[in-house]
């Protein structure tokens, strides 16, 4: 099945962009672009490198959190998902980025959130980052003694003689094998017990400038006995060996047949459609549980699939993804001179208060990627409101805006306007065709059709680009 | 509205709370059914909605009942509350010698005395985390216990909605709260009149046409979703265009809340098929400094929420006996002040209840006492679930039926406080 560089390019990244088009086809097609995005330690990404510099906080480890800031200070949080929106932006390994939120939201930990203030970046790079594009038994197994998780679904207080049942409950219906795999409420505490004891170190708890943050395995609080979930069983027996309970257990929940059915559903969602056809999803889990729970060899096998193919136009994009891409679209680059993050957070929280902050989901079972969850008027509206900032360049500090006219229309500018509303629409919506009564609308916003007058490449210029972005066609995904 | 408590508590939890509720809001929805898009837009064209209205008023950050309905008679009271309690001397008649109103919601008192306005007191939540944000994920999930992740309200329209783009609106904010988050797409927005389209004047008209067009003629995805945003838009715009001053005299305060109520009686009153109405009044995180009865914290907040609310009444007249207004907050707060003249995190609350159908003019529920020995953990024991006094809303005010109960508050065992008549026929 021979693949399609714009369908791929919108499913796998945050925007097609020049530069973007110009790397695939440097790279000799959308078939190697896409072995060269699997194995992303290959691709230079010297942009993304040198921001990053500016949000150290971003990848600081747990006691460097505590030593940095005040207790429960916001700047390590707010800086990871600052890192987030950069790379997003600005990475060249795009579907590495793509990956990460999948798995992000997967494992969800709200961010910001109180709890995790000193340890979600540990969280971000070890446990998501490292393992997007590996395995996911690998990841889960790192999850399993993160201590963001720990604390966020309360672990980190659970002790085995009355257990938290708050992770052993997620861990089977959020991150493993789902709510209709047939466990039952003793599967639930069985599974909070093989996970009792595994906490966080803090100053109260007698946690040093060395370990505040960082995983504490407390033999005393671990339940002993024999656990059992579904098909899975430990003598337990030995009260210092809890991690290792513990890590059993996750990885036979990762190898599971319930939980490759749920990732392959949900990695055809995030990629095909908001229904996939069964037909990919049991194709998906064979590749993954074929793959000893590899995320590469089930990717590739989505993008080749015809299903993959005839998904065309299905998916739509969350706000989040459409701000993004806006955002690429009208070419905002990192000021080689600056140290600030300020565009940046208020990129981000601009889309935070749109309800769809990167990393910001309430609760533990991450944003739903459906059509239907993000087609409120308010949310439309919002995303439309955006799409004039956008081209307003409301934030500006540490960030260079192309000027939009060259972006967009190139050094030999149309014309007419029914030319200049074609190069635009080539751009900014490449692979579809508007409806004649469409491209009349965008004509009319401008005027009577004839040659280009004075403000339709200045003043008005910023409008239409926002009317092109406010249509259905720019929300296809 | 200023949903984040500014001071007080100096719980770095504070201001995660206001940023997660913005965070558990806007859309969710997992494996929710489609909604009928185009069926939405059609019945907000009609105009003629003249059903129940619920407007929910979330006072977060853990508003304090013993200083709202105060229970003076009560011997404990004023031992545990040396510093901090309403006297009895200058606390409003409630008709009920154990209770008397805060003086600064002496405008309510014509509604209290014209039954149109009601208290519950001692009402209780199944979390007894005493967190902000975890008492108000699960005040607003409504589902202990379950894996349900939808909002209760949410839940409500899902099952007796009207379909319409006005169906639920948030006013206050640009997302919408988690009791209302889930498949029944809710609409928030600042205020009315804000809500518009940020291109200016010059060329706004010019691009509400042009838009108009780009979402007819195709079946692309987000078309049906643009033409119903265009709809409510327009929608908006006609309803402040068209209304006066606030009626019979009505004075709003000045200030967000004013703003935001003078908004929900236009929405009202407008019969867009409006069900469901939520607003935050934040700021009740009182851990020092709660004030005297006059001029303090709570004082100011108890006079901005009276008035806003005695004009709110007025400025509907007799639309108002379409309405239930309901207050809820995620916790009430211990009954002994602290050293900082404020009081910490508790649990059982007042809630009122504003409105027509009432068994108006009481005070509700059963009182637990304040001796030490009736407390919960130095706290106000909740002998009413305020699932069951939302229950009494639906059933006896929103239309719907006891069965439907089962769906909005799973596992609940229904025992209603009695605070409404039974419904009309």
């Amino acid at each position: 099945m021979p693949l399609d560089t714009v369908h791929l390019l919108r499913r796998t990244t945050y925007g097609i962009t020049p530069e973007l088009l110009a790397d695939v086809a440097a790279v000799g097609g959308p078939g190697a672009w896409l072995e060269q995005q699997l194995a992303p330690q290959g691709v230079a990404d010297p942009v993304a490198d040198a921001v990053l510099a500016r949000f150290p906080l971003a990848v600081a480890d747990p006691p460097v959190c505590y030593g940095a800031m005040s207790n429960g200070a916001w700047d390590s949080m707010v800086q990871v998902v600052g890192a987030t929106v950069a790379r997003q932006l600005w990475s060249r390994r795009q579907l590495l980025e793509v990956m990460v939120d999948f798995w992000s939201n997967h494992l969800n930990i709200t961010c910001p959130s109180s709890e995790v203030w000193a340890t979600k970046a540990w969280d971000d790079v070890h446990v998501v980052r490292a393992n997007a594009l590996g395995s996911f038994a690998d990841m889960l197994a790192a999850s399993v003694t993160s201590p963001a998780m720990l604390l966020y679904l309360n672990n980190a207080e659970s002790q085995g003689r009355a257990p938290n049942e708050n992770y052993g409950r997620e861990l089977l219906e959020l991150h493993t094998v789902g709510i209709d795999a047939g466990y039952a409420q003793a599967d639930v505490v069985a599974a909070a017990r093989a996970l009792s004891g595994l906490s966080v170190w803090n100053p109260w708890n007698g946690g040093t400038a060395a370990t505040n943050g960082t995983f504490r395995y407390r033999a005393d609080w671990h339940w002993v006995g024999p656990v059992q979930v579904l098909g899975w069983q430990h003598p337990n027996a030995d009260r210092t060996a809890g991690v290792a309970v513990a890590r059993s257990l996750v990885r036979y929940l990762a190898g599971h047949p319930a939980t490759a059915a749920r990732i392959a559903r949900k990695l055809a969602v995030r990629f095909v459609s908001d229904d996939p056809p069964q037909s990919l999803v049991d194709a998906l889990a064979a590749a993954y549980l074929a793959g000893g729970t590899a995320v590469v060899p089930v990717l590739r096998a989505l993008f080749a699939s015809p299903e993959f193919a005839a998904s065309v136009g299905q998916k739509v994009r969350r706000p989040h993804e459409d701000w993004m891409a806006t955002l690429r679209a009208v070419g905002v680059a990192p000021d080689p001179t600056s140290s600030s993050r300020a565009a940046v957070e208020g990129w981000m929280w601009a889309v935070e208060d749109l309800g769809n902050g990167p990393l910001g989901w309430g609760q533990p079972d991450g944003y739903p990627d459906v059509a239907s969850a993000w087609s409120g008027a308010g949310t439309t509206l919002g995303r439309w409101n955006l799409h004039l900032a956008a081209v307003q360049q409301w934030w500006k500090d540490g960030v260079t805006y192309a000027g939009l006219a060259d972006r967009l229309l190139g050094a030999t500018k149309p014309t007419t306007r029914g030319a200049l509303v074609d190069a635009l629409c080539a751009r900014l919506l490449p692979g579809q065709t508007l409806t004649s009564a469409h491209r009349a609308a965008l004509v009319g916003f401008l005027g009577a059709d004839g040659p280009v007058r004075n403000g339709d490449l200045t003043w008005m210029l910023g409008p239409l680009v926002a009317v092109v972005l406010d249509s259905p066609y720019w929300s296809v995904r | 509205m200023n949903p984040t408590p500014e001071s007080g508590c100096g719980c770095a939890e504070d201001r995660t709370l206001s940023r997660r509720r913005f965070l558990t809001a806007a859309g969710l929805a997992g494996a929710a059914a489609l909604p009928m898009v185009s069926t939405r837009a059609a019945w907000a064209a009609s105009g003629s909605w003249s059903g129940p209205v619920l407007l929910v008023l979330s006072l977060r950050g853990g508003m304090d009942g013993l200083s709202t309905v105060v229970p003076v008679g009560d011997p404990d009271y004023a031992r545990k509350r040396p510093g901090i309690g309403v006297p009895a001397s200058v606390a409003l008649p409630t008709g009920d010698r154990m209770f008397g109103l805060h003086p600064k919601l002496a405008p309510l008192l014509p509604l209290w005395q014209s039954g149109r306005m009601a208290a519950v007191h001692a009402v209780g939540t199944p979390d007894g985390s005493r967190s902000h944000f975890q008492a108000t994920e699960e005040l607003e999930r409504a589902a202990p216990g379950t894996s349900v992740r939808t909002g209760w309200l949410d839940r409500v329209l899902a099952a007796a909605g009207t379909g319409t783009v006005y169906e639920s609106v948030h006013l206050g904010a640009g997302t919408v709260p988690a009791l209302l988050a889930g498949p029944a797409p809710a609409l928030a927005m600042n205020g009315l009149a804000g809500f518009a389209l940020e291109g200016g004047d010059w060329i706004t008209p010019q691009m509400t046409r042009a838009l108009r067009t780009l979402h007819a003629g195709t079946d692309l995805p987000t078309a049906a979703a643009g033409t119903m945003t265009l709809d409510a838009l327009a929608t908006a715009q006609s309803v402040v265009a068209g209304r006066g001053a606030p009626q019979n005299g009505a004075q709003y305060p000045s200030g967000d809340l004013g703003s935001v109520l003078a908004d929900a009686a236009t929405l009202v009153r407008s019969g867009l098929g409006l069900q469901a109405l939520t607003i935050d009044v934040g700021d009740w995180d009182m851990h020092n400094g709660l004030g005297d009865t006059d001029t303090g914290w709570m004082a100011t907040k108890l006079a901005e929420l009276a008035a806003g609310l005695a004009a709110f009444a007025a400025d509907l007249g007799p639309l108002f006996d379409r309405v239930t207004v309901l207050t809820i907050s995620e916790f009430g707060r211990r009954v002994a002040e602290n050293g900082s003249g404020g009081v910490d995190h508790g649990h059982g609350n007042a809630v009122l209840l504003l409105g027509g159908g009432l068994v108006g003019g009481r005070v509700h529920g059963t009182w637990p006492g304040l001796a030490d020995a009736a407390l919960d953990d130095g706290d106000l024991a909740g002998t009413t679930d305020y699932r069951n006094v939302l229950a009494e809303v639906l059933v006896k005010r929103m239309g719907l039926s006891t069965g439907q109960l089962g769906g909005v508050f799973p596992g609940l065992p229904v025992r209603l406080p009695g605070a409404f008549a039974a419904a009309a026929a």
